[in-house]
């Protein structure tokens, strides 16, 4: 119990402002959440609400505005340039949408790189393990333009868990893939957590592959809107999204309720 | 994470450019005096005091006289070890096939050379007939010139032509008269060669011979005779080393700018990768290492490549030295180990400099650029750059007004190197500044109905102005080279024609045609005004050099002052040049009339002269003037440069006569010809360097640029209207290029010019070569279309 209550990630009060000073784009106004260790988490909202850069702020890729970040109980907000990069490597995975993999290297040495980074020579095993879990142990020597758009995505999840990182962040990872591709990646980060008790923390636009998750993160306009756990499948999360966007007042006072009730 | 698609353009440039710096130092090593044929069979050499400094040190050496020659050669003969000591006499004389000199190889010094026939026992020549020279009036004769023995023979000397009789054949160029003859005509002595006898050591025999010369000369064994190789030959090697020094500078200077902006580039195309890596956890420094590590992998393969062909290249390209006349006939290459040293060190050393600003700018890639598109650039330059590009087009200026006030052409043509590379830099430092005004003042041209070719073109060069300059930056560096350095040479010989010509007051001038020089009788012949050049030393203890070469001219003053208008006399009177022991000094020397003033003339003999005038420095084109008398005294053979005449005569034999104009422009024909080639060469190599980066980078840049322009299809262009875009593209990059390189070269030139007005005292003309720039502009633009027309054309057919 006191395991599942462990937070990885927190958020508090991230604000992430752009552009300049005449014409300000707010990203994320204001959000406090947190990933707990061990669970999945889905984070959905319409195209600009600021679910990419919610995650480039939880990763440590982007400095928030204004707001305090916290990977494993590490304020990110005092770390230097270097000491971020080193955290990154170490405690953190990232799988992006595309252009995920050096195009000169070969899938194992996309694999091998955060721990060659680290200055570390990672035992050729290990790789072809972690080649292996993601169902790739025939394809270690060919590189990126002779794989799949969706052996890709899975090359970079083996990639971001080589280091067996504090949380895995993935951005739309199964966006450019179709359905069944989607659904080995999508198994794949859902056997981690319930194997290894990975965090995983996923932006996502396709309430199937929400349904993955232990729990579901709703944006719009940089805040968090609303909040679904447990009994999570497609066709609610499908709903719960018609109807805000049916209604967003509504639903957002039910969403208050629901993060009200789960905070007790 | 090297690519060799990606390295394969900074590959070439280094490589090329070792090859540059291998083959001119290669060159440049070899370039060592030899030991003239002459004096081969001397194996040790003395030869009178130096004079002059080491870099022009083709300037003749001060003479004994023959008195102390003589006195010299009795005591060297008496040497443990020597079996005889020649004093070796140099003299003018020319043999005469069919009333003309002999066309046999103008070019050779040594072909109108005449010596003692005692020094042919030096060179051990062979004589393949007859007899030497014993007496007066007989001569030994090149057998290549096709005389037999017997037959007359006209010898053109310095007092004129004179009947000779062939009394034998060798097979070396030159004349060979008998001693007592070639005492007259050369009383002046500068090497006395000594023939050892069997089984002595040279070293040994040397160390005697310094014991008793002193300070008096200097004592030469083995490589070191090479310093009494004909003072043509040093001249030529000189301008030789002159022409290879510049190239491996400016092939280093050239290769280190287009490689950087390779790098610049590919870094730039990367960012996306470069952004990946930081994201899964490459520190800015590791991003940094990693680019400095692929310089150098590719700075050293280059580098060994480099070095091989500029060492295949070598041997041919010194031939071509040779034929064009940068090398005296003599120069073989020799593999040294000092220049295959440095062209290994080259390689690296190139890449890592050029990558230094490339991988600065790698390494503040941000982490999240992996996730974006083409990033738009965000300022189009920064305010440290612009502060570093004004402060290099400032040094460049000051460099050339440097250039256009220095005395001398040769201070003149370094400070004018410098000066390109510093505007040039400064140029491409500040190009993105520009490329934004210069595309929307373009704009015009590239709008068409419908435009979409404009805007995408526009646009483009817009949005990405370091990309449009950095692509723009091999046009600029070889436009404004090849104006600048050509606009340069040719304006100052121009001026300096015209400052010659303006001094002069004659109608016509007499000059040499085919010799060194025209005789006492063909100056008779011609009346008028006659100028006749000596080399006389002046001799000031304590002071460096301590023998100072000058030229001093044998006039008659009344026509002298007649036929130079430059001629301004500070104190004294000209009309008072006359008798034996007088001269005209310039105001440099500090001297006042009636002061005393010696100097040692060509046959060694120190004369007291009494200053009788003083005149302003750029009065005379030497350094004093004497009574002709006076020269003709010491130095049998000396011979008429020039005789100035009001009328057109018919010339005499072995002279030509031109109109002012003609002899200004002619005057300094022959090095101008020289120097106008190795402004070509030095075009040549910027140039064809040039042409290279400007494909390579569009190359580059069109590998990059497959995704956009298979979009801009997807959007309905016609394949044509795609090709259509990339030659705008790259004719855009290539205008701008031009542009900018062209008003860097004006600027310099109109300051040089400004420079030149002042010192010739005439309004100076801007002489632009056209066909160089154009040419230059073509090939570049012929270049850059088919690199970046060629690879689009592939693409779009799959
Ligand atoms: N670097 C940036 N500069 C300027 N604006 C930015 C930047 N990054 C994000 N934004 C703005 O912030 C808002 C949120 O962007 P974000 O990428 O987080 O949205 P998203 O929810 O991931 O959208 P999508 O589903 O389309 O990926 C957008 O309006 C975007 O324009
Ligand atoms: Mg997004």
């Amino acid at each position: 119990m006191t395991a599942m209550t462990t937070d990885t990630v927190t958020l508090t009060g991230v604000r992430a402002v752009y552009g300049t000073r005449d014409r300000p784009v707010t990203a994320l106004d204001g959000v406090t959440t947190s990933f707990a260790s061990g669970t999945f988490t889905a984070v959905m909202g319409p195209s600009g609400s600021g679910k990419s850069t919610l995650l480039h702020c939880a990763a440590g890729l982007d400095s928030p505005t204004e707001g305090i970040v916290t990977i494993d109980g590490i304020r990110l907000n005092d770390l230097g340039e270097d000491e971020l990069t080193r955290l990154r490597r170490d405690c953190v995975g990232f799988v992006f949408q595309a252009f995920n993999l050096v195009s000169t290297l070969t899938a194992a040495q996309n694999v091998e790189l955060p721990l060659r980074l680290a200055g570390r020579r990672p035992p050729a095993r290990d790789v072809a393990a972690a080649l292996d879990a993601v169902g790739l142990a025939d394809r270690a020597g060919h590189r990126p333009s002779e794989l799949s758009g969706g052996e890709q995505q899975r090359v970079a999840v083996a990639r971001a868990l080589i280091t067996r990182p504090a949380v895995l962040f993935a951005d739309e990872p199964t966006g450019a893939l179709d359905s069944a591709a989607s659904r080995q990646v999508l198994r794949l980060l859902r056997a981690l957590v319930d194997d290894h008790g990975q965090t995983v923390v996923m932006v996502t636009h396709d309430p199937s592959a929400a349904a993955y998750a232990d729990r579901v993160l709703l944006l719009a306009d940089g805040r968090v809107v609303d909040e679904l756990t447990g009994g999570i499948t497609a066709a609610a999360v499908a709903a719960r999204i018609a109807e805000r966007e049916a209604d967003p007042v509504g639903a957002s006072r039910h969403a208050a309720e629901t993060t009200e009730g789960l905070s007790c | 994470m090297l690519s060799i698609r990606r390295s394969a353009s900074a590959f070439v440039a280094v490589a090329i450019g070792v090859a540059l710096v291998a083959t001119a130092t290669l060159l440049l090593a070899s370039g060592r005096p030899q030991v003239p044929d002459r004096l081969a069979q001397a194996a040790v050499v003395v030869q009178s005091p130096e004079a002059g400094t080491e870099a022009d040190s083709f300037v003749p050496t001060r003479p004994w006289s023959a008195t102390a020659a003589a006195e010299l050669t009795s005591r060297l003969a008496g040497l443990p070890g020597v079996a005889a000591a020649v004093p070796d006499r140099t003299f003018y004389a020319q043999p005469l096939v069919g009333d003309r000199p002999s066309a046999a190889d103008a070019r050779r010094e040594d072909a109108h050379q005449g010596h003692g026939w005692s020094s042919a026992q030096l060179g051990g020549l062979r004589r393949t007939a007859g007899e030497p020279p014993r007496k007066a009036g007989e001569v030994v004769v090149d057998r290549a010139l096709g005389l037999r023995t017997g037959v007359p023979v006209t010898l053109l000397t310095a007092a004129g032509p004179e009947p000779y009789t062939v009394s034998g054949l060798v097979d070396a160029p030159g004349v060979y008269v008998a001693d007592e003859v070639a005492a007259v005509l050369a009383p002046g002595v500068r090497a006395i060669g000594l023939l050892l006898a069997p089984g002595a050591d040279p070293e040994r025999v040397a160390v005697a011979a310094r014991g008793v010369v002193g300070g008096d000369g200097q004592v030469l064994t083995g490589d070191e005779r090479g310093a009494l190789e004909p003072r043509g030959d040093a001249r030529t090697r000189w301008i030789g080393m002159q022409v290879l020094t510049a190239t491996a500078a400016l092939a280093g200077f050239v290769t280190v700018f287009v490689v950087a902006s390779t790098f610049a580039f590919t870094i730039a195309q990367r960012r996306r990768e470069l952004g990946l890596l930081r994201a899964v956890g490459a520190t800015g420094r590791q991003v940094r290492r990693m680019v400095y590590a692929e310089a150098l992998a590719v700075g050293a393969s280059a580098g060994l490549v480099g070095l091989l062909v500029g060492a295949a290249l070598a041997p041919g390209l010194g031939r071509l030295l040779v034929d064009v006349g940068f090398e005296p006939a003599t120069f073989a290459v020799r593999y040294a180990f000092w220049p295959v040293a440095v062209s290994l060190v080259a390689g690296p050393v190139i890449a890592l400099l050029a990558v230094w600003s490339a991988s600065r700018r790698a390494a503040r890639v941000r982490p999240l650029e992996a996730l974006r598109e083409a990033a738009v650039e965000q300022r189009p330059i920064g305010r440290l750059r612009v502060a570093t590009g004004a402060f290099l087009v400032a040094v460049g200026a000051a460099l050339s007004v440097g250039t256009a006030t220095a005395d001398e052409a040769r201070v003149a043509a370094q400070y004018a190197l410098y000066a390109v590379m510093a505007l040039v830099a400064g140029a491409t430092v500040l190009a993105p500044a520009v490329v934004g005004p210069v595309v929307r003042l373009l704009r015009s041209p590239v709008r068409r109905p419908g435009g979409a070719i404009g805007m995408l073109v526009r646009g483009g060069a817009l949005t990405a102005t370091r990309r449009t300059a950095s692509l723009a930056a091999p046009v600029l560096l070889t436009v404004a080279f090849a104006v600048l350095v050509s606009g340069m040479v040719r304006t100052t010989t121009a001026a300096y024609a015209a400052g010659r010509a303006d001094n002069v007051n004659a109608g016509w001038i007499v000059v040499p045609d085919g010799g060194p020089g025209l005789s006492d009788q063909a100056v008779a012949a011609a009346g008028g005004t006659a100028l006749l050049p000596t080399t006389v030393f002046r001799t000031d203890p304590g002071t460096l050099p301590e023998n100072r070469p000058l030229t001093a001219l044998g006039v008659d003053p009344a026509g002298f002052a007649a036929a130079n208008r430059a001629l301004t006399v500070v104190a004294g009177s000209l009309n008072d040049l006359r008798g034996e022991d007088t001269v005209v000094v310039t105001a440099s020397t500090n001297l006042l009339p009636s002061e005393a003033y010696e100097l040692v003339f060509a046959d060694g003999t120190l004369v007291p002269l009494r200053v009788v005038a003083v005149v302003t420095d750029d009065s005379l084109p030497g350094d004093l003037l004497v009574p002709r008398a006076v020269v003709r005294t010491h130095d049998p053979s000396a011979l008429t440069s020039t005789v100035y005449v009001r009328d057109r005569i018919d010339p005499p034999v072995g002279a030509r006569i031109v109109d002012v104009a003609t002899w200004a422009a002619e005057a300094d024909a022959a090095e101008d010809r020289l120097v106008w080639l190795f402004t070509l060469l030095l075009i040549g190599v910027s140039a064809g360097y040039g042409a290279i980066a400007v494909a390579n980078t569009l190359l580059l840049a069109a590998a990059g640029r497959a995704a956009d322009l298979r979009l801009i299809r997807l959007a309905g262009a016609t394949r044509r209207q795609v090709l259509w875009l990339v030659t705008a593209e790259s004719a855009l990059v290539v205008l701008i290029g031009a542009l900018l390189g062209g008003s860097v070269a004006f600027a310099g030139l109109l300051s040089i010019r400004a420079g030149l007005a002042e010192q010739v005292g005439v309004p100076v003309d801007l002489a632009v070569p056209w066909s160089v720039i154009g040419g230059v502009v073509g090939l570049c633009l012929l270049l850059a279309v088919v690199a970046s027309v060629l690879p689009t054309w592939r693409l779009l057919r799959h």
